[in-house]
This record gives structure tokens, C-alpha cells and sequence, in this order.
């Protein structure tokens, strides 16, 4: 699998360009959120250090680990269907999700750990944070799955081929915009001190 | 339809044990507990790095010319840069 030749294609990223202005969009409301978590965090820095160690850093590895897998395993999804492989491309694309069940499996666990210790969004300014903000990427990782099924479906019918995978390449861009947020999510919340 | 420049997948295969390598580093200095600016700066640069490396390799920006080459780059800058500010000025 090499380089393949190209021309006026890639002026544009891969995929439909509507959801890179979708993607685009996303990620301005996460840098915002990363800059008021950051702002705030100036003006309380004792209490998100002392907070922060509650969390489970080990999870969040894992998690790292699995979005990391994941979004890798999508590239080799959309390399598949590339080269009219649509067998290949369904099963790199379940292998994808299984990493993004994953993910959702270890942060429930980490969710239901916090409730068992009756830890809300109003517990302190450090959980409103770490909450709102792991549970709005919570919510992109179940949408990102959505999307890589429905793209599973329709590869696992043949609807895409060598000549005709814009469909694989779009749902692969939102998934690897979820890959992205939770790298820059993991050290700030979880290590950065 | 014309195929784009797909780059290759034994590159893709090296970033991904690259970005593994990264978060083990990241993961290893908030287990041995370490603060202040400097161990803070390292992992937001660590981040950056692996963030600039999903860009390029797995959306495959690299390859691009033109304004979407930058939209990933320039918003791994403003948040970066945000975070960035607010830790040194807390120091």
C-alpha cells in the first residue's frame, strides 16, 4: 500500500467538506472549554491540584491507549476500502469500535465511581470541570461510533469501493476529531499541575 | 473519482507506536507526581506533538496544500497557547 498519484484532490481534506466545517466548529467549543478550564484553574490552583489526584490516571492510559488504537485502526479501515478491500475496511472498522467501547466501558466505570462517592458538577469548581468537559467528549465518542457504524453497514453492503469512499474517508475525519480533543483533554485534566 | 496521495500505512504504523511511546511518557510523569512549569510544558508539548501527528498522518493533512492544510495546526495553537499562558502565569 503506497503512494498513489493525485492532483487538484488535495486541495481539499478527505472526506465531505461539510464535516470539516462540522469538525471545525467542534473543536472551537472544546478549545474554548480548554481555555476556561485553564483561566479558571489560574485563580483556584490549590483545589484542581488537590482534586486532580483524585482522578484515575490509569484509566485515562487506557483510554488514551484505546481512542490512539482506535483511530489508527480506522486509517487502516479507510486503506482498506482504498484498495476495494470492503471486507477488510468492515472489519478495521470493527475493530475501531470495539476500541471505542472500550473507552466508554473504563469512563462509565470512572462516572460510577465518582457517584458512589456522591461527586456532582456542584461538588467544586475543579469536578464541574472535569465532568462537564469528559462527559461533552463523552457524548462526541458515542456520535463518532454512530457515524463508524452506520459507515460499517454501508461497506459491509458494498456500497463503497476503490472509486468511491467518500463516505469511509468523512466518517474516519469526525472519528479522528475525537482522537484529537481527548489527547489534549488527558494531560491537562488528568497530569499538567 | 481521482485517488489522493494516500500516505503509507507502514508511516501511519510508526506514528501510532510513536504516539503510544508518548502517552506512556505522559502517563509516567503524572504517576511520579511531578508539577510546576516545566513537567507541565513538557506534557503540553508531548500533547501537541501526538495532536499534530493525528493531522497529519491519520486525517491526513500533511499531503495538502492550501488553507486546510493549517485548520488542525492552528487550533492545536490556540488552545496550546491558552493553557500555555495560564500555567506560566501561575508558574
Amino acid at each position: 500500500m503506497q503512494t498513489q498519484v493525485i492532483a487538484e484532490s488535495d486541495r481539499y481534506p478527505p472526506g465531505d467538506l461539510a464535516i470539516w466545517v462540522f469538525i471545525l466548529a467542534e473543536l472551537a467549543a472544546f478549545a474554548a472549554f480548554f481555555g476556561s478550564y485553564a483561566y479558571t484553574r489560574m485563580q483556584h490552583v490549590a483545589l484542581f491540584n488537590h482534586y486532580q489526584l483524585t482522578l484515575d490516571k490509569t484509566a485515562a492510559l487506557i483510554n488514551t491507549f484505546a481512542l490512539i488504537t482506535s483511530s489508527y485502526f480506522v486509517v487502516r479501515g479507510v486503506a482498506a476500502i482504498r484498495e476495494n478491500d470492503s471486507q477488510g475496511c468492515v472489519r478495521w472498522l470493527m475493530a475501531a469500535l470495539v476500541m471505542g467501547g472500550l473507552f466508554l466501558i473504563v469512563k462509565s466505570q470512572e462516572y460510577a465511581h465518582h457517584i458512589d462517592e456522591g461527586i456532582t458538577l456542584s461538588t467544586n469548581k475543579f469536578y464541574m470541570f472535569y465532568l462537564s468537559l469528559t462527559f461533552f467528549h463523552f457524548m462526541h465518542v458515542i456520535m463518532g461510533m454512530v457515524i463508524l457504524a452506520a459507515v460499517a453497514v454501508k461497506a459491509r453492503r458494498g456500497r463503497y469501493s476503490a472509486e468511491q469512499y467518500v463516505g469511509v474517508e468523512t466518517g474516519a475525519s469526525y472519528w479522528h476529531m475525537v482522537d484529537l480533543v481527548w489527547l489534549i483533554l488527558f494531560p491537562l485534566v488528568y497530569v499538567m499541575r | 473519482m481521482k485517488k489522493r496521495t494516500v500516505l503509507g500505512i507502514r508511516t501511519c504504523t510508526w506514528i501510532w507506536l510513536i504516539m503510544m511511546g508518548l502517552t506512556l511518557v505522559t502517563y509516567t510523569i503524572g504517576q511520579a507526581g511531578l508539577g510546576g512549569l516545566s513537567a507541565s510544558l513538557t506534557v503540553l508539548v508531548i500533547a501537541l506533538l501526538k495532536g499534530q501527528m493525528v493531522g497529519d498522518y491519520f486525517m491526513g493533512l500533511k499531503r495538502l496544500r492550501g488553507f486546510w492544510r493549517w485548520p488542525v495546526s492552528l487550533w492545536l495553537f490556540l488552545p496550546g497557547g491558552l493553557i500555555s499562558v495560564a500555567f506560566t502565569l501561575v508558574g
